[in-house]
């Protein structure tokens, strides 16, 4: 943290933005581009294929993979390739969901916790504690089942397990400004705690915690995938991408059913902890 | 779970003000840190209580309403007086804690057994998975570690220090299926699915232990690459020490206590996918208990699956946090400190 000693925040921002396009590595590059035609799918799918992903054309069921279906087709003859384009929007849109609930509950929870100390840190502390003390994915799986099962609850579910990953890493960052010498001077000269906060506290905490969102957006797609593989998504004919697996898994004559959701799941999340880990580095 | 890597690199200034520092008695640092785990772990059945019971749809009503259970109505009003259904939130809350803290955690709502005899029924083919599982883990970390130190070509060792990112994305669910697909249906030659052969037990450990050697192996090639540029690795090498005894001797040992600091995680991480693994692998197991208990809406034992998770986790984490101050040569230092408070 050298920039720590309060940049103007204007010059922060042109600084990394020269820094995306002077010195980006090809594969951080690549998975950009990955992440990119994964979100159009999510907010654009009719743009990426004609097919439709509920109706299928059973005489055609079965097919392997072709020109005309890059993914093959199903048992009622869907096209695989626009059911996967389909689900984007209930696969990764639902972890931006989940991502932005653990951010900012975690985030709130985190910079309490470490801002004012005392009793009110030793509370949200064991309250952090017990989130930890259960596993994620069984949390995740406690959560769903008591708002019921659909795609959007699963999103709250495991946004709500990760808020005490975020809130700790928050509390981490926020103790490590809140001693520094420059926030001593600044409350020195007559700066007001939501002063310090705000000028000094949050810019400097954001860029490891923007690290840690991309990364648990990766995590929250896979908690959403095996929430889907389970059951406990939204019921068909809806296409989440855990879901498509579950799927294909019946159908021994049709690896491609499997495989298709399954590649495009691992490339996402490739893609998306090849960023974190690029936000990390260049911290 | 992968937070781990994030934590481990340099993001924590110095120790949390809850770990043990130096100058403060070991044995009260020990007693406060054991209250702190009895707390959290009637908070935590407390909150999958209030998690369970208080979100939409009261199941354990819904289920005893289901005329399919076989349920006299006498014993219906049975177990709802023992769950005491009927009354406010805040003393069903009461009952289940004061039945917790003795040891019970209630009934099946399906199969009438009780539910600590369900999981202790389940337990021992978890353990099986879960021991294997980390077991493969740890030597899959090992191996990925060492290789990325000592193994010949730039090329190769830059290939197993990727091998954890991409461990990381891949689903164990999806890593499963694929060892399923792979070896059974295209081989025909192991026993994948079947939960009693060893070999069975090998594939769903292996699914399980994929992604969790991942964090474990970021953080032995984190501190391998720091401590492998210390004078003393230098020393050790100028003395005629091999390769393998030097990463032995000198590097693991550095690298140990991250790694007990993690175990804990790890197991959280061991339980939370033995429950998709002992799905797709169709296994017997804690997981398998949990899966019917979520589709039966059998909430006692879903709740005591959640409490198990709970207290493996934090007594694990209990025991590392006790374990890693000993384990630290720094503590050596202050034996001093020690004495004095054991002579007062």
């Amino acid at each position: 943290m050298s920039v720590a000693i309060a940049p103007q925040p204007a010059r922060r921002l042109s600084a990394a933005a020269r820094a995306v396009f002077t010195s980006v590595p090809p594969s951080v590059l690549l998975s950009f581009v990955v992440v990119a035609i994964v979100l159009l799918w999510a907010l654009f799918p009719g743009l990426f294929t004609s097919y439709s992903a509920v109706l299928g054309n059973t005489a055609t069921k079965f097919e392997g993979p072709s020109a005309q279906h890059w993914f093959g087709t199903d048992d009622l003859g869907r096209d695989e390739f626009a059911r996967v384009v389909h689900g984007a929007g209930p696969s990764v849109g639902t972890a931006l969901v989940a991502v932005g609930i653990g951010l900012f509950a975690g985030g709130l929870i985190g910079l309490l916790a470490g801002f004012f100390g005392g009793w009110v840190d030793a509370v949200l502390g064991r309250l952090v504690d017990t989130l930890l003390a259960i596993p994620y994915f069984l949390l995740a799986v406690v959560i769903v089942v008591g708002l019921g099962f659909d795609t959007i609850n699963a999103a709250i579910a495991t946004g709500i397990s990760s808020v005490a990953i975020f809130a700790r890493l928050m509390r981490a960052e926020v103790l490590k400004v809140r001693h520094s010498v420059f926030v001593e001077s600044s409350y020195l000269q007559g700066g007001s705690r939501g002063y310090v906060l705000f000028r000094h506290v949050l810019p400097n905490a954001y860029r490891s915690v923007l690290a840690l969102s991309v990364l648990q957006l990766g995590q929250a797609i896979i908690v959403i995938a095996a929430l889907a593989f389970l059951g406990y998504g939204s019921p068909p004919p809806a296409s989440d991408w855990g879901e498509l697996v579950s799927a294909g898994q019946s159908y021994a004559t049709a690896p491609w059913l499997v495989y298709c959701p399954a590649i495009v799941i691992v490339l996402t999340v490739l893609s998306i902890n090849r960023i974190s880990r690029w936000l990390r580095k260049t911290n | 779970m992968t937070d781990v890597a994030l934590l481990a690199s340099d993001q924590l200034p110095g120790p949390a003000p809850g770990s043990w520092s130096r100058g403060r008695p070991y044995f009260v640092y020990a007693l406060q840190r054991l209250a702190q785990a009895v707390v959290v772990i009637i908070l935590a059945y407390a909150l999958s209580f209030v998690l369970i019971t208080v979100l939409p749809g009261n199941a354990i009503a819904t289920v005893l309403g289901n005329p399919e259970t076989g349920l006299s109505p006498a014993q219906v009003k049975n177990v709802e007086s023992y769950y005491g259904v009927t009354k406010p939130v805040v003393v069903q809350l009461w009952l289940a804690l004061t039945r917790f803290a003795q040891g019970q955690l209630g009934v099946s709502l399906v199969t009438h057994q009780t539910v600590t005899s369900l999981i202790a029924g389940a337990l021992p083919y978890t353990l099986k998975l879960a021991g294997t599982a980390l077991l493969i883990s740890l030597i899959l970390a090992a191996v990925i570690a060492y290789g990325s130190q000592y193994l010949p070509g730039k090329w190769a060792r830059s290939v197993l220090r990727s091998a954890p990112s991409l461990f990381l994305s891949v689903p164990n669910f999806i890593i499963g299926l694929l060892l399923i697909r792979e070896f059974s249906f295209q081989l025909h030659t192991f026993d994948v699915l079947s939960p009693d052969s060893p070999v069975g037990t090998f594939f769903a450990a292996l699914a399980l232990a994929i992604p969790i050697c991942a964090p474990l192996a970021e953080v032995l090639i984190a501190n391998l690459d720091r401590e492998s540029g210390q004078e003393y690795v230098l020393v050790a090498r100028s003395r005629g020490l091999t390769q393998a005894k030097l990463f032995a001797r000198h590097l693991v040992k550095p690298s140990m206590l991250p790694a007990v600091t993690m175990a804990a995680l790890i197991v959280g991480e061991l339980m939370g996918g033995a429950i998709i693994t002992e799905e797709v692998f169709g296994r017997n197991g804690i997981g398998s208990v949990m899966y019917q208990a979520v589709s039966q809406q059998d909430t006692p034992v879903l709740q005591g699956v959640v409490a198990l998770a709970a207290v493996v986790f934090v007594v694990v984490n209990l025991l590392a946090d006790l374990v890693a101050p000993l384990l630290d040569p720094r503590v050596r230092l202050t034996g001093g400190a020690r004495r004095e408070v054991a002579a007062a």
